[in-house]
């Protein structure tokens, strides 16, 4: 296959455009995949910043019975893998999920540990820090955002409040979001990719295939079959027409070799 | 003077056929040299199929690219590590299918395993690997496909031609015409 004409001619060309196009595809892909996550988290980070401006008002009043409505409706949300805020010796205070309430978070844990692995809590990171993604007991692909509650003046200063003014984080919202949404795009998006890619080698081979088969496979059989058709006779019918400019001169410079021995032989036999 | 006259025939005779041995042996000597050359992309494949076994595994006898980076200073970002190999892919294909055309020997191979790896190890210490190994993986079994066969049909040619050389030169005893 590689060594014949048709094998040299596609074979460096399919590979090339197939390889360049899989190459781009993959790239692109990953640039898509990469800013979707970027999305993701920005739109996580949002829904967080939300949830914590809807519930201060809650908080300063220290009305839990609205907090825990609060945190239980947009648990409800379609696409959310939880709510929970928990205080600052990670024992979860509310939860969408009851079960959840009063339990204690292990520092360890993904998500945490980000923050927690020095001695110090770490208490300022930048927006893609606080994202983690992992996979929920049900299986289902999660990004979720820890966001930290800090404190103000007008939290310190509350006279129903006891935070001192020194205490510069007071909790946590954790909020987990589905990537199933995403995970769609992204298996259509591979699909697309894939057909598109499949699509331009047909093509690419197929346009190439064509035109070799019109311009040179069938002119090169056709002068083969004259060559082969004329080997043995003296009396050769002229070159056949239409054949591509160089294979053309080929033929006519055949033909007139072909006249000139049959003239000498002519000759030859007169004079003997 | 006939004695003289034969002695000069057969010493003729002789240097004759000590240059077609030596024809012979050249042309022998550039097909068994052209053989080995033929390998040379499939190798290369090979090694470039080990890096990516390592890369696959997260170069486990590196450091942490958090240890390094304090060094080595940030890595440029995962979009612009795309898009050079985007830009070297292209060009390395072009010029494996120009040299292709032109009928040129060159021996780049092992250099593109080297160019890949680096791309690999950018990924890596960039903490972008995950993401972008298939990309780098395409790109090197594009590249070194493509010269692998531009090495193996030059190569075919080259051994196809001396083959028929060596056939002339012990049918005639005279060099091949140079084309």
């Amino acid at each position: 296959m590689f060594a014949t004409l048709a094998g040299k001619a596609l074979v460096p060309v399919g590979l090339a455009v197939t390889g360049f196009m899989v190459v781009c595809c993959l790239v692109l892909y990953s640039v898509i995949r990469d800013d979707l996550h970027r999305a993701e988290i920005v739109h996580a980070t949002n829904i967080a910043d939300t949830i914590l401006k809807s519930t201060r008002y809650a908080m300063h009043k220290s009305d839990r019975e609205t907090l825990a409505t609060i945190i239980r409706n947009v648990g409800e949300q379609r696409g959310v893998d939880h709510v929970r805020i928990f205080n600052k010796k990670g024992i979860v205070n509310f939860s969408a999920k009851s079960g959840e309430i009063n339990r204690q978070m292990d520092k360890n844990a993904e998500g945490c540990i980000v923050c927690h692995k020095g001695t110090l809590p770490v208490t300022n990171l930048g927006t893609m820090q606080q994202a983690r993604t992992f996979r929920s007991p049900e299986g289902m692909e999660v990004i979720a955002i820890t966001a930290p509650i800090y404190n103000g003046p007008d939290c310190s200063s509350a006279a129903c409040h006891i935070h001192p003014p020194g205490q510069k984080v007071l909790g946590t919202l954790d909020i987990g979001l589905s990537r199933a949404e995403r995970d769609r795009s992204l298996t259509m998006l591979r699909i697309q990719m894939i057909t598109f890619t499949l699509m331009s080698l047909i093509l690419t081979i197929g346009g190439v295939t064509a035109l070799l088969r019109r311009n040179v496979f069938l002119p090169v059989q056709k002068l083969r079959n004259y060559v082969e058709s004329t080997e043995n006779i003296s009396d050769i019918p002229e070159p056949p027409p239409h054949l591509t400019h160089d294979l053309d001169i080929i033929a006519t410079s055949y033909y007139k070799v072909k006249m000139n021995a049959a003239d000498k032989k002519n000759n030859f036999e007169k004079s003997v | 003077m006939a004695d003289m006259h034969e002695k000069q025939l057969s010493a003729d005779n002789s240097e004759t056929v000590d240059s077609t041995d030596l024809l012979r042996e050249g042309l022998e000597k550039e097909i068994n040299r052209l053989s080995r050359f033929s390998t040379r992309g499939i190798i290369a494949l090979a090694l470039f199929l080990v890096v990516s076994i390592l890369a696959w595994r997260g170069f486990p006898f590196l450091p942490d690219p958090d240890t390094v980076s304090p060094l080595l200073g940030k890595p440029p970002s995962a979009g612009i590590i795309s898009t050079v190999l985007l830009l070297y892919t292209f060009s390395a294909i072009l010029l494996s299918l120009s040299r292709m055309t032109a009928g040129i020997e060159h021996r780049s191979s092992f250099s593109h395993v080297g160019f890949l790896t680096a791309f690999f190890l950018f990924y890596y210490f960039g903490k972008s690997l995950e993401g972008n190994y298939w990309a780098v993986f395409g790109s090197g079994i594009t590249i070194l496909g493509v010269e692998s066969y531009r090495i193996w049909s030059f190569c075919a040619e080259g051994i196809s031609k001396n083959r028929e050389d060596i056939e002339y030169v012990t049918r005639t005893g005279r060099p091949p015409p140079q084309e």
